[in-house]
Order: C-alpha cells, then sequence, then structure tokens
C-alpha cells in the first residue's frame, strides 16, 4: 500500500523532450500519443519575455474526474493509487478525455505508421512496436500513463526518471513522509496544477525560481 | 502568448445523437400533452408519439456508431453512482422501452389500449423524455474542465432547443401529411414561436454566463468571432432561429391553409437543422481550461 507520486522540477527542467521520447519507446505508444509530455508557455512582453517548460504524466489523482466520468466500470483505481483503464470493459465513449483537466487520457483511432511513405511491410522496430501496442492497449479505448507499473514492480523508476538528464523528474511514495519526494514537495513548496477541479492530483510541481 | 484549442473528440455524430435524443423526445411530450388536449388534437397527438421512439433511437445509433469499441456499448449503464452517461443510457434506455410500447400498443398493429393505460404509459414517458432532453445538456455540463460546457445554462438551452425541435418536427410530418392548417396546428405553431424567443434569451444568458474564465471567453469567441462563427450565425442563428420565428409568425398571423402549410413546412425543416447546428457549434467550442503553474498558463495539447 502507498500512494505512488511524482515530483518535477520546474526550474530544472530544459525542455529536451527525453521524457516524450523515452515514454513512447518504454511503452510503445503509436503516432498521437504521448503519456509522458512537455509543453510550452511564454510571459511577459518584448523585451522582458520567459519561456517555461511543462513536463507532464498522467497525474493519478486520489480524486480522478477520469473516474468519476467512466460509465462502464473500465476505469478502476488499485491500491497504490494508479488508475488504470481495463481494456476489455472500455467502449470508447472518450467522455474522459473530456472529463480530465490534465490531457492524460489519450485514444488512438487507428494505429498509424510513423513513416507513411515507406513501401512494402512495417520496419521490424516499428513491426514490434505495433504487437506490443496491439496486446496492452489497441486502437479506439482510451489509454494512459500507469507510472511504468510494469518497471516499478521489478524495482526499476519509471522511464522517464530514469531517463531525465537534468533529474527534473522524482518518483516515490507520497504517504511515506519520510521519502524523497514528499520532503521535496515539504521543504521547496511543492504545489498541484489546477487544483480548483478538486481532483488532487498526486503529481506535484517544484515553483519555478 | 498563451493559445488554446477546442477539443477535436466529439464532434456531428455526438451532435447528431445530441440532437435527435432532444427531438425525439421532445416531439414525443408534444404528442403526450396534445393527447389531454381533445380529439381535435388525436391526430397530432399520434404524430408525436410515434415520432419519438425512432428519433432517439437513431441518435442512440449514431452514438454507438462512434464509439472506439461499439461492442462494449452495452456496458455503458455500469456506473449510475457517479457517471452522467450511465445515468443517461439508463434514461434513455427506459424512455425508448415506453415510447415503443406506447407506439405499439396505441399506433401499430394493435390499437386497443384504453384511454387511461395510455395517459399512464404517457405520464411515465413524459419524465423520463423529459429527463432525456435535460440530460444532453447535463453530459456535457460534467466535464468540469471545459467551461464553455460546465454551466447549469447548457441543460435549459438544450431543453428548450429539444423542445422547439420537437414541436416543429411534428409541425412538419403533419404539414406533409396534409393536416389542414388551423386549429390545433396552428396553436402549435404558436407555442413553438413562445418557444423560439425562450430560446433567443437562453442562448444570449448562455454566451454571458461565459465570461468569467479565460479558457470560456476563448470558446466564445471562437464561436461568435473565430472558425465557428459562420457556422453560429448562419447555422444557428439564421436557419435555428431567425427564419422559423419569422415564417412562423407570418404563417400564424397573416397566412391560411396551403400559404401557411409551405411556410411551416420550410421552417420547420430550417429550424431543425438550426437545432442540429446548435448541438454541433457547443462540441466545437469545448475548450479544457489552460494548466497553471505560478505566472505560467499552459494551453492543453489537442485532445
Amino acid at each position: 500500500m502507498a500512494r505512488y507520486g511524482f515530483v518535477i522540477d520546474l526550474k530544472r527542467c530544459y525542455g529536451c523532450y527525453t521524457c516524450q521520447v523515452v515514454c513512447k519507446a518504454a511503452n510503445h505508444t503509436p503516432k498521437g500519443i504521448d503519456w509522458a509530455r512537455c509543453v510550452q508557455a511564454e510571459t511577459g512582453s518584448f523585451p522582458s519575455t520567459l519561456r517555461q517548460m511543462l513536463p507532464m504524466v498522467c497525474m493519478q489523482c486520489a480524486e480522478p474526474a477520469c473516474l468519476e466520468v467512466c460509465p462502464t466500470g473500465a476505469t478502476q483505481q488499485d491500491e497504490n493509487g494508479i488508475v488504470t483503464v481495463d481494456q476489455d470493459l472500455c467502449m470508447g465513449c472518450k467522455y474522459c478525455m473530456m472529463a480530465c483537466p490534465y490531457g492524460s487520457r489519450q485514444v488512438v483511432d487507428a494505429w498509424e505508421t510513423y513513416f507513411p511513405d515507406a513501401e512494402g511491410a512495417l520496419d521490424p522496430y516499428e513491426a514490434y512496436a505495433r504487437k506490443k501496442w496491439d496486446e496492452k492497449y489497441g486502437s479506439g479505448v482510451a489509454t494512459k500513463c500507469d507510472y511504468c507499473m510494469d518497471r516499478v514492480k521489478q524495482g526499476l523508476q519509471p522511464a522517464c526518471v530514469e531517463a531525465c538528464p537534468s533529474k527534473a523528474r522524482t518518483f516515490g511514495d507520497l504517504d511515506d513522509p519520510e521519502s524523497e519526494i514528499s520532503i521535496l514537495i515539504r521543504r521547496e513548496g511543492g504545489f498541484q496544477l489546477n487544483p480548483e477541479f478538486g481532483t488532487d492530483p498526486s503529481c506535484y510541481y517544484l515553483p519555478v525560481r | 502568448m498563451l493559445i488554446l484549442k477546442a477539443q477535436t473528440k466529439w464532434r456531428w455524430i455526438i451532435a447528431g445523437y445530441l440532437f435527435l435524443a432532444g427531438l425525439g423526445a421532445g416531439a414525443y411530450i408534444t404528442g403526450v400533452v396534445a393527447g389531454f388536449l381533445g380529439d381535435e388534437w388525436a391526430q397530432l397527438s399520434k404524430i408525436g408519439v410515434a415520432l419519438g421512439f425512432p428519433c432517439v433511437a437513431v441518435g442512440c445509433g449514431l452514438l454507438i456508431f462512434d464509439l472506439g469499441r461499439p461492442l462494449n456499448f452495452w456496458r455503458a449503464a455500469m456506473r449510475p453512482n457517479t457517471s452522467w452517461m450511465a445515468r443517461g443510457t439508463i434514461i434513455i434506455s427506459t424512455f425508448m422501452v415506453l415510447g415503443a410500447i406506447h407506439i405499439a400498443f396505441w399506433i401499430w398493429p394493435f390499437g386497443g389500449l384504453s384511454a387511461g393505460a395510455r395517459a399512464v404509459i404517457g405520464m411515465l414517458g413524459i419524465v423520463f423524455a423529459f429527463s432525456t432532453m435535460v440530460y444532453t445538456g447535463i453530459l456535457l455540463g460534467a466535464a468540469r474542465p471545459i467551461a464553455f460546457w460546465s454551466t447549469a445554462l447548457l441543460p435549459v438551452l438544450f431543453f428548450i432547443s429539444a423542445a422547439s425541435t420537437g414541436v416543429m418536427a411534428v409541425i412538419l410530418t403533419a404539414s406533409l401529411m396534409g393536416v389542414p392548417h388551423s386549429g390545433a396546428i396552428t396553436t402549435l405553431a404558436r407555442a413553438d414561436i413562445i418557444l423560439l424567443i425562450l430560446e433567443v434569451f437562453a442562448v444570449a444568458m448562455y454566451f454571458q454566463a461565459t465570461h468569467r474564465v479565460p479558457e470560456g471567453r476563448e470558446s466564445a469567441r471562437l464561436v461568435l468571432r473565430g472558425q465557428v462563427a459562420p457556422l453560429f450565425w448562419l447555422g444557428f442563428a439564421l436557419l435555428g432561429l431567425v427564419i422559423p420565428l419569422a415564417l412562423e409568425v407570418v404563417g400564424v398571423f397573416a397566412l391560411h391553409d396551403g400559404g401557411a402549410a409551405t411556410a411551416a413546412i420550410v421552417a420547420s425543416i430550417s429550424g431543425i437543422i438550426g437545432g442540429l447546428i446548435l448541438r454541433q457549434v457547443v462540441l466545437s467550442g469545448g475548450i479544457h481550461a489552460p494548466l497553471r503553474a505560478g505566472r505560467f498558463e499552459f494551453g492543453l495539447p489537442i485532445i
């Protein structure tokens, strides 16, 4: 029993998109699906402007909006707070995509190759990725980040955490007050995104300097 | 600069579902109420009741067609305690069963149901038809990050539009079947004039309610002055409100018989198309709230 969570340090991220790419590699996500995304924003007016990256994962909310609206019971929350979708129960209504404030729910309507101009069969790597994707998820159903639970169960870190070159991402247990993420949140003033939606996200951000 | 983009996953097919569910339920209520008004209304009553079930059923067919996994659609009623889609599925299914029973035992093939039994089915049916009309607005309203949908005025707007398109569907069918334009059908047209005027107020209030948050303002801008504006002004404001309102006023107060019937047919077709476009306009204006971190606001990538 734990409450798995993330801490993402906004002043460390420099926007290299490694998390986004390594997530695709680790989870074989097809074109159009990015569970670990980086989005950017600008503020101020010329010449005093600032640009900031926002690296994202699923927030694994304690009160998930996607779980509330899911009509089929496909969305479930496990004992570690991870929100999952049962692909056999999902009917692909996309209501969760409308209800999630963080864009964490993604659907691929039809699997697409990254190389539409290539002739002949898929190259072996893409064919492998497609096979793995179709085994676990497939088209037409809601999919989402699960903090790489397969890796975590083997004692590894989520792929995006392990790969982040600036160490902006930290993974851990929010229920344990002595875990690294709990200490970071306390010491550096960690905050949740858009708390006004009442979802109580398990992903915290450390403020920009 | 903050760029907010509208959702792209719910489009015309879902608009068709929301529209047909509302129209069918509105026509059904019109039919049941007409049934209580005396012999002069008998034919209109049958038309309204007969339109209810098939329209809603076709709408549900559209919804199922739009699913990623249509074969799992029957699971949709599994979580009525939390999900509005599950509650809606139960409401609409119940309505369709009642509507089908009403048709089967009154219009075709039996025709022998007593007036008392009809009234009981009708009253039950009205409750579920009303719920269906309101539900189409609540369904969208439960998506809290989308301020354009998450307002108590959307169920009101959709309810009025559903009632109006339902009445117009009855008028249209009756006119095409050659029901003479006097008495009952003119009264129905007068009722629709009131509904259309209410709809004008409802849509004005609906946009007034969008201004509180940036994503709501962006939705209103997109719909009133941006990419969706032609659809809104020509499709909804002109086809859905101005033309039917003008033609019905002229038809009721200035024309008789054949002229009134032609005006009613054109007005109804125009208004019904406008009702569909209203649903699509609302869907294509659905913009998620930006994510806020300190002084930065991040637009959500397209979903």
